[in-house]
Parts: structure tokens; sequence; C-alpha cells
């Protein structure tokens, strides 16, 4: 088992080291100098010599080969190159090995602090709203489409009961589809929109990660974030849902189960004993599945409510043409994406005997 | 089995209801009448079923929100089907090379779209238009487009949709790529592909002559099923400021508008053209449900959640 996991951990390295690359060559090929983009109209009014200058101190001058080379470097230096920022190296006689060091580093080109510290400030929003979606939506998710499995069932037996519950599965059905299509940074400004014209919900917070003029408590971003949240887990929840219903009823439609039943087994049991254990793999499997698309919504999510997230922080980059922070970027969600999906590998290596054999 | 497949009926029935009022702007252009509702600084803000004029009524610019519903509709499902199909089509074609050159270029290939898979969708999408709208790109290209379509330079309009077409399709294809991959190395160990073969027919023969026709049943579901998310993607692009301007209003854009008027108190500018998506979406995945279940009634029969008890 453990040999196993070491194996599928390795074979994550070569993965993200073609996704440096591939990620390298995606932000060199937008067009437009960043150098050109961060003065804009102002470019004018420099002397080239000092826009050369500017080029050489964030290395865009070297072929994009040894710009590369330069940033892989990076990664090992990171330690002992301090943030010995661009108006220091300015001012002093430019020490080669510092240069590289910086240019290896990564500053920003905006501010000219390391991306490290850069993506760092903004990681705790973003990590804590997409990982409160993703609590909500699972736990949610899960305990809809356990009641809409539930629904479906009751609507097959006979009675007045069933007619109601199968009328009730084919409302609820519809409106999880609904919840599913609608863009969610729609429904986040018809949600801001209700809670700002009634009096009733006007004192829930919505935008920011805390009130104005007040300091960051805990409760209170927590307080802050639901509401995002809520909204980024709303399709995920939404699909969830569908998906566990449908698999819900196809394990319950198994001839396992009906032995089961013969066996003498109530269906409760049956549920708990035989069905459970068999859904779990799917939806473990979905875990590892629905982390790209979470972050994916944040980025809108972020946007609509201003937090001050990492999603903003990327649109932004890609706008300024700020190379280092968007490499930065790529590559931790890279790397997030293919850790959850490693995890999401083992877990059902570890729930699914068959699948550890075929290793 | 009942003759028509209830989930099919509805879906195909809304979808045509959009697909009718997109048409309404296409006429409007044939007959050189055509462009997106001017704004009428005197009437913004009307409210819906107030004025005989503009039904639905009216935005924060003046444009009456029916006629931009049309427009919506026509940019929205225009650069959704295009980019869908577009995107299934290179992703099958990227799938079933990649499986019939086989081996390291096989490896590559694939390695490649994992690489990509594992960038967010929206992060891939954003930096991909963020490449073809950008300036030294779009000032080269309408020349090109131009003279490719043969239309005046006039029609500035069609630039945001080939650019957004461009960037949603790729960044949809690889999860196609993957599966036809899949799908072909299965069917390639079928006979008839093994004659094929023996009777001398190169690779690319037989990806013509076999492969891809036994892969455009699923294609097509598959193209179908994406037109909601590239709906959704167009609309969260145009949201950003990345998607389709003015000149091409779409029902993401409208959203955007939206979202200023809001304030004013103009909650049906935000709420019609979400509907109007939220509808579309419904409808593609009700067809393709029904296309499942057509094709088979107990498998698929609930895949996506709705209708049908396969018992």
């Amino acid at each position: 088992m453990l040999s196993l996991i070491v194996r599928r951990a390795l074979s994550a390295v070569p993965m993200l080291f073609l996704l440096s690359i591939v990620s390298f060559c995606l932000i060199r090929a937008l067009p437009g100098d960043p150098v050109d983009v961060m003065l804009g109209s102002a470019q004018k009014e420099i002397a080239p010599e000092q826009l050369s200058m500017l080029r050489a101190e964030f290395g865009l001058d070297k072929s994009p080969e040894s710009q590369y080379w330069l940033w892989l470097k990076g990664w090992f230096y990171q330690g002992k190159a301090s943030a010995s920022n661009i108006q220091g190296n300015q001012q002093n006689q430019i020490n080669q090995a510092d240069l590289k060091k910086s240019t290896a580093l990564g500053l920003s080109y905006r501010d000219g602090r390391p991306v490290k510290d850069v993506i760092i400030e903004r990681l705790p929003a973003t990590l804590a709203l997409v990982g409160l979606a993703l609590v909500i939506s699972f736990a949610s998710g899960m305990a809809l489409g356990a009641a809409l499995a539930c629904l479906s069932l009751l609507s097959e037996r006979d009675g007045p009961l069933a007619v109601w519950a199968a009328r009730a599965e084919t409302a609820a059905v519809t409106l999880t589809l609904a919840v599913y299509s609608a863009p969610n940074f729609w429904m986040a400004f018809i949600a801001i929109a209700i809670i700002a014209r009634s009096a009733f919900l006007a004192p829930l917070p919505i935008l920011g990660l805390h009130a104005p003029g007040e300091d960051a408590t805990a409760l209170g971003v927590l307080g802050h974030l639901i509401l995002p949240a809520l909204l980024l887990s709303a399709r995920r929840t939404a699909k969830i849902a569908l998906f566990i219903r449908s698999l819900a009823i196809d394990e319950i439609g198994r001839e396992y189960v009906l032995t089961a039943l013969a066996k003498g087994l109530s269906m409760g049991q049956v549920i708990v004993r035989h069905v459970l254990g068999n859904c779990l793999l799917p939806i473990v499997n979905l875990a590892g599945l629905s982390l790209p698309g979470l972050i994916s919504g944040s980025v809108l999510i972020e946007t609509v409510f201003c937090l001050p997230g990492m999603g903003r922080l990327m649109f932004e980059s890609t706008l300024g043409r700020n190379y280092p922070v968007l490499m930065g970027l790529f590559m931790l969600y890279g790397t997030v994406v293919v850790i959850s999906n490693l995890l999401a590998d083992i877990a059902s290596t570890c729930l699914d005997p068959r699948l550890k054999e075929a290793n | 089995m009942k003759s028509w497949n209830s989930n099919l009926t509805a879906g195909a029935s809304i979808l045509t209801i959009f697909a009718a009022l997109s048409l309404g702007p296409v006429v409007m252009a044939t007959t050189h009448l055509g462009h997106p509702p001017l704004t009428d600084l005197n009437l913004t803000n009307i409210a819906p079923f107030t004025n005989s004029e503009h039904i639905l009524g009216t935005d924060a610019m003046g444009r009456d929100l029916f006629s931009m519903l049309a427009w919506g509709a026509l940019g929205s499902l225009s650069v959704a089907l295009v980019a869908s199909f577009t995107s299934v089509f290179v992703g099958n074609l990227f799938g079933s090379l990649s499986a019939l050159l086989g081996g390291f270029v096989d490896n590559i290939m694939m390695r490649l779209v994992d690489c990509l898979l594992a960038i967010p969708p929206v992060i891939l999408l954003l930096t991909l238009s963020t490449f073809l709208t950008a300036p030294e790109f779009t000032a080269k290209l309408p020349l090109f487009l131009c003279s490719l379509l043969s239309v005046s330079a006039s029609s500035d309009g069609l630039l945001p949709l080939f650019t957004v077409t461009v960037a949603i399709a790729a960044t949809t294809w690889l999860e196609s790529a993957r599966v036809a991959r899949s799908r072909v190395l299965s069917i390639k160990t079928e006979e008839y592909c093994t004659a094929a073969l023996a009777l001398g027919d190169s690779n690319l023969q037989l990806l013509r002559r076999h492969l891809l026709p036994a892969l455009v049943t699923t294609a097509v579901v598959e193209a179908t099923l994406l037109v909601s998310d590239a709906i959704i993607m167009e609309s969260g692009l145009s949201f950003l400021g990345l998607g389709l301007g003015p000149q091409t209003p779409s029902w993401g854009s409208m959203l955007r508008d939206a979202q200023v008027s809001l304030i004013q108190g103009n909650w049906w500018g935000a709420l019609a053209p979400g509907l109007a998506i939220v509808l579309t979406v419904i409808s593609i995945h009700l067809i393709g449900q029904g296309f499942l279940e057509l094709r088979s009634a107990k498998v698929h029969g609930h895949i996506h959640g709705v209708g049908l008890k396969a018992r």
C-alpha cells in the first residue's frame, strides 16, 4: 500500500514539471510587453535606456529559455534569497548574483514584492472560501441526494402518498437542475439585491472580508464568507445531489439488494450494510474532481463579493501581464488540483480492493 | 415505450423558442436594419409590463429588454453552439490521433492534455481570452477574418464573437480528447478495423472511414451537453469584461450591465437574462437526457438525474 502511494506521488512530479513548462509557454504567449502595459501612455516620456534597464531588471531581455531556467532555479534558491527589492538593486551597483536570485525568486512586476508574499497574502480568503464551499457542497449535496432518492423510492409504492412523492420528486429535481443551470455570479447578485432590499435581511454582512473600520475576527470573517461560500457551492451541491440520486437509484435496483432483502434484511439494514459502501467510491472520485470547478467559480464570486482572494489576483495579473505572479498562481492551482486527484486516487484504491490488485 | 420522449420534447420546445427569438436579429441583419437596440436615455429603467412599447421594460441605458434578450440569444447561442461543436470535433480528432499514433507520441499528447486539465477551466479561459483580445493579436485578425468570411470591414462585432468562441473551444476540448482516445483504443481492436488494416488501409484512412464515423454518435451527445457549459462560460467571461461587447450583446454582457443598474432598483434587468440562461441550460440538459433515454433506456436512464426510473 505504502509503495503504491509513494509511486503515485512520484508520478506527479514529472507531471508538475510538464505543467510548469506548459504554463510558462501559455503565459509568455500572452501578447504585450509587461513594461508597456505597466507604464501605459507614460511610456513615451521615459528614455529608452531606462526602459531597457527596467526590462533587464525583470529579466525580460533574456531569451525565453533562460528565463524559464532562472524561474526553475528559483524554487531551489527560495530559502536563501531574501526579498531584495528593486529599489535596492537600482541604487547599488547591481550585483550579478543578487540579480539572478531576485529574478529567480520572482518579484511581482507591479509592486516589486516577492511573488510568494503576494500570493500568501491572498491565500487565506480563497482557501477559506473554497474550503467552506467544498464542505457545504458535500454535506448538503449528499443530504439532498439521499432525500431525492428516498422520494423516488416512495413514489414507486402504491397509495396516495406515492403520487405526492412523485410530484415532489419531479419538482425537487427540476429545482435542483435549475440551480445547476444558473451561473453562480448571477445568483450572487440576485442574492445581494434581495438582501439589500429587504429590511429584515439588511444587517447581514455581504461584501468584503470584514466590516469597514473593524478588525478581522475569525467569527466576523466566517460570517462574511458564509454567503459567498453558499453561492459558490450551489452548482456543485446541485450536481452532487443529482449524481447521488441517480447513483442510489441505480444501486438499489441491483441484484445484490434483492438477494439481501430475500435473506430477510430490512431495507434500512441493506442500505447501511451494502448500498452505502458501494456508493462511496464514485463519491470519493467526485470529491477529487470538484476542486477545479470550485476554484473556477471562486474567480467570479470573489469579483462579485469584493473578496481579496487569489481569483482576483489572477484576473488582475492577467490584465497587467504580471508574469511571475501568474506563473506562481498557475503552479499553485495546478499543484492543488494534482494533489487532490492524487488523494482521490489513493482513497479509492484503499476503498476498492480490485483497484489495488490492478496496480 | 412511448413514441414521444417527454424530456426531449420539453427541452426541444424551450430551445426552439429561444432559437426563434434569436432569429429576429438575424432577419433584421439581413435586411440592413440590424443593430443592437440603441440607448435612449429618456426611457431608462422602465419596469416590465408597464409600457406597451417595451413589454419587458428597459435597462439602465434605456434599451428595450425584449430586443436585448433576442440579440443576447443570438450572441450566446451562436457562440455556445459553434464553440462546443468545434471543441468536440478538435477533441475527438486529437484523441483518436493520439490513440492511433500510440507509443511515445501518444504519451506526450496525453500528458499535455492532463497538464491543461490540471489548470482550473476559468483560469485557462481567462488567460486564453486575454491572449486573443490583446490589440497585438486583434489588429491583424480582422483583415484576415473579413477576407475569409467576405464581409465588409465594418462588421467589427464579429471579432469578439470569434475570440470568445475560440477561447471557450480551446478550454473545453480536453475532456472529449480523453474520452475519444479511450473509445478509439477499444474500437481499434474490433474486427472490422483489423480487417480494414489488413486490406491495406493506412492509419489516416482508417480514421476517416471507420473511426470518426463510429465516434459521431457520442460526439453529438457530448457537444449538446457541452453547449450548456459553454453558455455559462461565455456569460462568466462577458461578466468579467473579456467577452462579447456592446456591438454583439449576449446574456452575459447584459448581466454585467445589469449589475450596475441593480443599485438603481432595476431588478428585471438582471432577472431576464439570468432566467434565459437557466431555461436554455435546463432545456439542453433535457435534450441530452432525452437522447440518452432513447439510446438505451435502461443503462443511462438517469445519468443526469431527470426523469425515467430505469428498472
